[in-house]
């Protein structure tokens, strides 16, 4: 490649060399056929001519070579090395981006998984939660319902209790009347004489 | 505390033996007994009547006069005694004192009082009743303290040596309305 370059680097110093002598020998042409010269002899230089001209041509190409081209190559060759260096930097860059990119393509894939991962355990979790609720909700649901049937069912028993009692005093009470009131003194002897019979002993327990 | 009961039970035994001493000179130691009982009733249910006893700055002549007032044709015996406690202020042993002299009387008398309550007056023929089986039970003589409480409505109570034997119509109603009331509902 260095060579390429360095042959391409002559080959223009040439070109320029020939590109600026040829003007003159056209130059010179010119002038022969403004004397006299026609046809080839037009393009065919006079050697008197060209004589000093190439002498002129190759010092002034020695001289080229020995101190422009140099700083040109040098400089040509420091433009390749720094290219090649920002090239190789170039791609390190890109090799580095790539590791990068498939590092971010990994870690986004990671953090995808992840994401699926936590939003799975989150439903899980959650369906976990609703199922606690749920039942926790019916737990305390039927322990409200049991409590309420108990205070219904003591209250019904309650009430039972004291419309039995209220019964119960009201029979006794009309039977208390019917009876006080009824009594005549010989029922009262008859009542007297049983129950005397009917009562236990003051030695009983 | 034990010594202090023993002095009561002592202080009561000594009012109740004078008691008797006397009674039995005047050949009344029943009717005392049960004279006692109403006395003692009497005192138990008025909380004035104590505080006038207790008062120490209400003369002694005074109190006399006024349980004399009060417990007009009782045994003179069982007052004079009464009047002594009032004037020691020993008001605090008349239940023992009660207690033990009708234990002493029935000694005496060879026989158990029996309080009788009835709604209506008793007759000789349940008297008689009475006595002859609880002298058949008891194995000793009976004696009958009787008196009318018409809301018995009927039947009869009775008591003695603190035992109750209650057979009356209001007992029985009792038990009926406490059957009915607790009886349950199907």
């Amino acid at each position: 490649m260095k060579q390429k370059i360095r042959f391409a680097a002559k080959l223009s110093a040439s070109l320029v060399a020939v590109s600026f002598a040829l003007p003159t020998t056209l130059a010179f042409a010119a002038e022969e056929a403004e004397g006299g010269a026609v046809g080839i002899g037009l393009l065919i230089p006079k050697l008197g001519e060209f004589i000093p001209m190439l002498i002129g041509f190759i010092v002034l190409w020695a001289v080229l070579a020995k101190f422009a081209w140099p700083a040109f190559i040098g400089m040509i060759d420091k433009r390749a090395a720094k290219i090649k260096e920002s090239l190789e930097k170039s791609e390190e860059a890109r090799q580095e981006s790539e590791r990068l990119l498939e590092e971010h393509k990994a870690a986004l894939t990671q953090a995808k998984k992840e994401a699926s991962e936590i939003i799975a355990a989150a439903k899980q979790s959650a369906e976990c939660v609703k199922a606690e609720i749920t039942a926790s909700a019916q737990n305390e649901a039927e322990i409200i319902i049991a409590k309420a049937r108990h205070a219904i069912e003591n209250e019904k028993k309650v009430a039972i209790a004291e419309l039995q009692a209220t019964a119960a005093d009201m029979t006794i009470s009309v039977a208390r009347k019917v009876i006080g009131t009824d009594l005549s003194t010989a029922e009262h002897k008859r009542i007297i004489e049983r129950y005397i019979a009917e009562a236990g002993s003051f030695n009983e327990n | 505390m034990r010594t202090n009961s023993i002095q009561l039970r002592a202080k009561a035994l000594v009012y109740a033996e004078v008691l008797l001493e006397a009674c039995k000179v005047s050949d009344n130691v029943f009717a005392v007994a049960g004279e006692f009982d109403d006395l003692v009733k009497a005192v138990r249910g008025s909380l004035e009547l104590r505080k006038a006893l207790k008062d120490k700055t209400i003369p002694l002549e005074a109190k006399k006069a006024l349980v004399t007032e009060l417990f007009t044709g009782y045994a003179p015996e069982l007052l004079a005694t009464f009047n002594v406690m009032v004037e020691r202020e020993d008001l605090g042993v008349l239940s023992r004192a009660r207690e033990t002299f009708n234990t002493l009387a029935e000694e005496a008398l060879n026989a158990i009082f029996i309080e009788v309550t009835t709604a209506v007056s008793l007759d000789d023929e349940l008297r008689q009743q009475i006595i002859s089986k609880y002298s058949a039970q008891l194995g000793c003589g009976v004696l009958l303290r009787e008196y009318v409480d018409p809301d018995l409505i009927g039947g009869i109570v009775l008591m003695a040596h603190g035992k109750r034997i209650d057979a009356s119509v209001t007992s029985q109603l009792e038990s009926a309305r406490h059957v009915l009331s607790k009886a349950s509902v199907m």
